[in-house]
């Protein structure tokens, strides 16, 4: 990777909302931020609720814009893509949310769910191989690839974020970012899919930002940590570094916190 | 004589063989759960989604509408409530002898409402009118700088939209407290609520139980949060008490195969990844019944006597106590 450009740079990117009458904004404004992303580093973005890090994930996956300071995504400023080059931007960067409940189609079978992007991205696959890429996908992240003709319901909340990952990786994207994928699982279902995390991030060489709250589950996860109040970055650096031994009061403060 | 002298040894709440039905279609859901609480103690639950902890803690308390005790013995005080009639005779002790505090602070205060008034309605429920407007007044405000809000003073006549989530439960902690109760009930308090916010509410109410010899059950999902901050914790799952164990225990000795599976899913402080290890398969839901353990399918240890042996009850209500049939974890 010698002299290689970041897959991300994000310079001075600010982001404010406006506050409208009658309009409820749960959405958190950011000054300035700096972050870069190389490739094949799992990078995480820890903060406590309103430090603005699902902005910062939805800045990257391009689902809200910016205000002021530069996206550079393969060093390519994202404000001057063309269409074209849009549409690929779509299959480079995928998203994996928190809530499994609400981020798959009810309607449609997690096959069909998995294939869709293929689709649209990979229009060089017939149906017979886009079928067995999703059966394997499915096959990667623990479920039975037999499964596929069934629909999100039928599936418990461990298992529609392993069918929310699976067609998230269906496209092979070259970044993935997951918003607080463990949030809103049981315990016990936390550490199974943080297990799949590690195992993909083992054997599939994946750049990854993975927001959290979880102090404890970045430190495990993540190479590098970027630390978020307020809507700045309050401190940066290798994940076991930042978390044993911070130099930002704030960090110091959430670290003594958490159980 | 409704109140008979305790011997000190007596617990504070005593519950016996629990059964709880849900009224429509009277499926048992919490089956043979036995426990005791002690005056001063800091007792935790645990379990996850569905394990019934929520379900058993709202009935015996009375909150919940849609299931009723069908089965056992609540003794709180030395005064054992009648099965007939449960819930009415529960909820004549909360809010003054019991009090309880729900996960949500955001929908647990009146927003058209004053917190001051909020407050002080608790108090009058608690002591009467008698006591006047001023001083009423004063021993709210006093109670909000006890529980820590800042400028009691100010903070009297907002309203909760103008508090964080974290000032909220204090109010809502606030009123639970104002009628001094012997037992606090706190269900998932802090879950809503940021890590620092977290741990500040936490201690809060520890110390509020030490200062005042409050005992508290603190209901929560969170094994790590109520491994650092209480004496015993039970661990439910499927509707069954599977385990009754000291808090510092969890991590260090011997415990039930699924408290001891559950400590190594969590992430600490000190865990390396190597740590972790997640529970194969799913959380079963309450209402297994009492035949076979209900964690035997996931368990590492499960032999086919786990599935279908009677499930041990802690029917002596020791302090410590494992249903494992394969007599793991027992003290």
């Amino acid at each position: 990777m010698a002299g290689a450009e970041p897959l991300v740079a994000l310079e001075g990117v600010a982001k404010s909302f406006a506050r409208r009458l009658l309009v409820q904004n749960r959405s958190f404004a950011l000054s300035g931020i700096d972050i870069t992303i190389n490739r094949g580093e799992v990078v995480g973005i820890l903060g406590e609720s309103g430090s603005g890090k699902s902005t910062v994930a939805n800045i990257i996956t391009r689902l809200t814009g910016y205000d002021s300071g530069r996206y550079l995504f393969k060093g390519r400023d994202v404000a001057t893509l063309t269409r074209k080059e849009s549409f690929a931007f779509k299959s480079d960067v995928q998203i994996v949310f928190q809530d499994p409940y609400g981020s798959l189609n009810p309607r449609a079978t997690v096959q069909s769910s998995v294939m869709e992007s293929l689709l649209l991205h990979k229009r060089e696959l017939g149906k017979a191989e886009r079928i067995a890429r999703a059966g394997q996908l499915l096959e990667e992240v623990g479920l039975n690839a037999a499964w596929g003709d069934r629909y999100p319901h039928e599936f418990s909340g461990g298992q529609r974020q392993r069918v929310a990952i699976a067609r998230a990786l269906a496209v092979e994207p070259e970044l993935l970012v997951c918003d607080e994928p463990l949030s809103s699982l049981d315990v016990s279902i936390q550490a199974q899919i943080l297990e799949l995390f590690v195992r993909m991030i083992r054997e599939r060489n994946l750049t990854i930002v993975f927001i959290s709250h979880d102090v404890n589950v970045v430190r495990l996860l993540c190479d590098r940590v970027y630390v978020m109040n307020q809507g700045r970055i309050v401190e940066q650096g290798q994940a076991r570094d930042v978390l044993s031994r911070p130099q930002n009061e704030y960090t110091a403060r959430l670290l003594e916190a958490v159980y | 004589m409704t109140h008979p002298t305790l011997a000190p040894e007596e617990p504070l709440l005593k519950v016996e063989d629990a059964t709880i039905a849900l009224r429509v279609g009277g499926r048992t859901m919490v089956s043979g759960v036995s426990f005791a609480v002690n005056r001063r103690e800091v007792f935790g639950v645990v379990g996850e989604s569905g394990s019934g902890k929520t379900l058993l803690t709202r009935t015996l308390f009375g909150l919940q509408d849609d299931a009723r005790l069908t089965a056992g013995r609540v003794t709180f005080e030395g005064r054992t409530l009648p099965l007939e009639g449960y819930g009415a005779a529960v909820r004549g002790l909360l809010g003054h002898a019991i009090g309880y505090v729900p996960q949500d602070p955001f929908s647990s205060l009146n927003p058209s409402m004053r917190i001051g008034k909020q407050i002080t309605e608790a108090i009058y429920l608690a002591k009467g009118w008698p006591m006047g407007a001023e001083r009423t007044r004063e021993a709210a405000i006093a109670l909000m700088a006890e529980v820590g809000i800042p400028e009691p003073a100010l903070a009297f006549d907002q309203y909760p939209d103008q508090f964080s989530g974290g000032m909220r439960q204090r109010i809502v902690f606030a009123i639970a407290l104002s009628q001094e109760p012997k037992l606090l009930v706190a269900d998932e308090p802090t879950t809503a609520l940021d890590a620092i916010t977290q741990r500040r509410v936490i201690e809060m109410m520890l110390d509020r139980s030490r200062r005042h010899g409050l005992a508290v059950i603190l209901i929560s999902h969170n094994l790590e949060l109520l491994r650092q901050s209480v004496g015993r914790i039970a661990v439910l799952y499927g509707g069954q008490l599977l385990n009754i164990v000291p808090a510092a225990d969890v991590g260090t000795h011997a415990a039930h195969p699924y408290t001891e599976a559950l400590f190594a899913c969590i992430p600490t402080r000190e865990k390396a990844l190597a740590d972790i290890r997640s529970i194969p398969g799913e959380p079963v839901g309450a209402g297994f019944g009492t035949s076979g353990c209900a964690f035997a399918s996931r368990c590492a240890y499960a032999e086919p006597v786990c599935l279908t042996a009677p499930l041990p009850l802690n029917a002596g209500i020791t302090s410590g106590f494992s249903a494992c049939l394969l007599g793991r974890g027992a003290q």
